[in-house]
């Protein structure tokens, strides 16, 4: 009887390194973003993947995305973007898809949005957080990666916003891919191959129809004229202006990202891969073992 | 039609279309150059050689000061202080022959990067229909600095964006951002990847601080006790001014002095102000540099 009884102790503790929930439990992910389409341009096929494993994936906007427009602004925008939100969610198969209304463009590290965002993190009980880093290119994203590293660790301590219990444990708190150097360049932890789920991560994309045919292309100085009409000919002109701009096949895979992704699929030639998302581990919050890691993302080391 | 007539359409082509990079104004191929300091002489002392240079050149320079240096000085504060700072100010836009000096009315010493700060800086870039920006780094001495940088990385992006301050139209293009030089190694240490030959507007850049009275002569020798080594007269104050100003030239310096410059020129240049190229903003090229910055051309 007493061996039984520390069997069960070990197992449980086994049990509890996969999440803040048992073994047989989904993950709980959360995906924080500055703006309605963040969440979905870096972690969108990562997302996906998730979901059709069976695990719980959110995606939060801190702000209401109530000026990325050039001739949109204000409540109207942001109601527009909400609804966009909501069918990439339907597309990526994901459970939520929250927008907070802090307004766009000036989103502050106040105590205020911390609250938000610790309440946010506390209430879908996450194993994984992932957010932009400090030094990205927009200050809303700055702020945004400024406010979820403030909120790990507080997560846990039952006197910060008392209104809303804490985790038992610190998540792991990861970032968003970005391409600056200063005061340090991201780090390619873990690299997730999405070939199998880019088509959905597109469509998620262009269900952001204000961003990524509208707004996206005005700030780059696209022409409406270039922008095709038709759904699939849009859906091409998008994989190939908003992915294979931002993940460009030779330059995604520097040695860093190969080296990421022979560690995470030893079995797959990198050659073969099109589409990886890659995340720094945060050094606040958890710091996950490799093994830990696999457990965390179930979909890596998967045999081709 | 005849071949030549064909190579000078062309020519002219190239030009227009050279010219295009050069400005957000098309018509008006000036440069519009702001340099926004935390305080009043912040831009002068970091930027005032090269200030003088791209005045001389036709271009046009505004200083920016966030505060207005109510806080400076030992015997003297608040308004009346802020009213002699901005008239010494103006006295040293004169001086190096720049445009416009602007002192905003935010405390010295109390700057905190918030939105209403943001979107002070954001009008002055639009006002201005700036090419180039420059400012501190965030990893600057003075909080009032390190803000100032913050709050201006912050104005980057933005300032294209319509929905934001939209009392004033967005920039067509988002600027080059520049950081002016500092000493400071944490997080990485200031990088110059554009160094300024000012041996020519080196007498103008030190008779622009020379108008900071207060400053020059009185607060910043009380800070590091030398109030009894300031001179009395002006010439023998000039005299220190350029002493004790002249800054020196670091090895990373000469070594982008030479990039710009050539071997020669650049091995030999006695003064120099650097720029480090900000990450957001604009990311120039070579080329665009070139033309950003016309007194880096050799011959000049």
């Amino acid at each position: 009887m007493k061996y039984l009884f520390l069997l069960a102790v070990i197992l449980s503790f086994q049990f509890s390194v996969n999440g803040q929930n048992q073994e047989d439990e989904p993950l709980r992910i959360i995906v924080i973003g500055a703006h309605p389409d963040d969440a979905d341009i870096r972690a969108g096929g990562t997302a996906a993947l998730f979901a059709d494993m069976g695990h719980k994936v959110k995606f939060l906007a801190l702000t209401n995305g109530d000026a990325g427009h050039t001739s949109m602004g204000g409540g109207v925008l942001a109601k527009r973007r909400r609804e966009e939100a909501k069918r990439s969610a339907e597309i990526l198969g994901i459970e939520e898809y929250e927008v907070l209304d802090n307004h766009d463009g000036e989103l502050i590290p106040s105590l205020h949005v911390r609250h938000q965002v610790i309440r946010r993190i506390r209430d879908w009980n996450a194993d994984i957080v992932i957010t932009h880093r400090p030094n990205d290119y927009h200050p809303d994203h700055r702020n945004t990666g400024i406010v979820v590293q403030d909120a790990a660790y507080l997560v846990i301590v039952p006197n910060i916003t008392p209104d809303t219990p804490p985790l038992e444990k610190n998540p792991l708190f990861l970032y968003l891919e970005d391409n600056f150097q200063k005061p340090n360049s991201f780090s390619k932890d873990i690299a997730v191959v999405i070939d199998e789920v880019i088509d959905t991560k597109v469509r998620a994309m262009a269900a952001h129809e204000s961003q990524m045919f509208e707004w996206l292309p005005w700030t780059r100085g696209v022409k409406k004229s270039e922008i095709p009409e038709e759904r699939d000919e849009r859906l091409a002109w998008l994989k190939k202006n908003e992915i294979e701009r931002r993940f460009p096949t030779e330059k995604t895979f520097d040695r860093e990202g190969i080296k990421a992704i022979q560690k995470w699929y030893p079995s797959t030639d990198p050659e073969t891969v099109k589409y990886v998302e890659f995340f720094e581990i945060s050094e606040f919050g958890k710091q996950p073992t490799e093994e830990e890691v696999l457990k965390l993302f179930p979909m890596l080391n998967k045999k081709e | 039609m005849n071949k030549n007539l064909i190579y000078f359409l062309s020519g002219t082509f190239i030009l227009f279309n050279t010219f295009n990079i050069l400005a957000q104004n098309e018509e008006d191929q000036k440069l519009n150059i702001i340099v926004i300091g935390a305080h009043p002489d912040d831009a002068d002392n970091k930027a005032g050689g090269t200030a003088a240079l791209f005045a001389k050149m036709g271009h046009r320079v505004k200083f920016l000061s966030v505060t207005n240096g109510d806080a400076g000085h030992q015997d003297m504060g608040g308004g009346v202080l802020a009213k002699l700072r901005r008239k010494e100010s103006e006295e040293a836009a004169r001086q190096l022959g720049i445009e416009e000096y602007k002192v905003l009315d935010n405390h010295d010493g109390e700057l905190l990067p918030t939105l209403n700060v943001r979107h002070q800086i954001i009008r002055e870039i639009r006002n201005w229909n700036a090419d180039i920006v420059m400012s501190p780094r965030p990893a600057d001495y003075h909080p009032d600095h390190r803000y100032t940088g913050v709050l201006v990385q912050d104005a980057a992006y933005l300032v294209i964006v319509p929905n934001v301050t939209p009392d004033t139209p967005p920039l067509e293009k988002n600027p080059v951002f520049l950081y002016l030089e500092d000493h400071f190694k944490k997080p990485t240490p200031f990088q110059p990847d554009i160094v300024v030959d000012i041996g020519q507007t080196f007498d103008e850049k030190i008779e622009g601080l020379n108008a900071h009275t207060s400053q020059m002569y009185e607060w910043l020798p009380w800070t590091e006790r030398k109030l009894a080594e300031v001179p009395e007269g002006s010439e023998a104050r000039l005299k220190w001014l350029e002493k004790t100003r002249s800054g020196s030239i670091t090895s990373a310096e000469r070594e982008s002095l030479k990039k710009w410059y050539g071997k020669e020129r650049g091995g030999e240049v006695e003064y120099a102000e650097s720029f480090e190229i900000c990450e957001y903003g604009k990311q120039p090229s070579e080329e665009e540099i070139r033309n950003l910055f016309p007194m880096l051309s050799k011959n000049q």
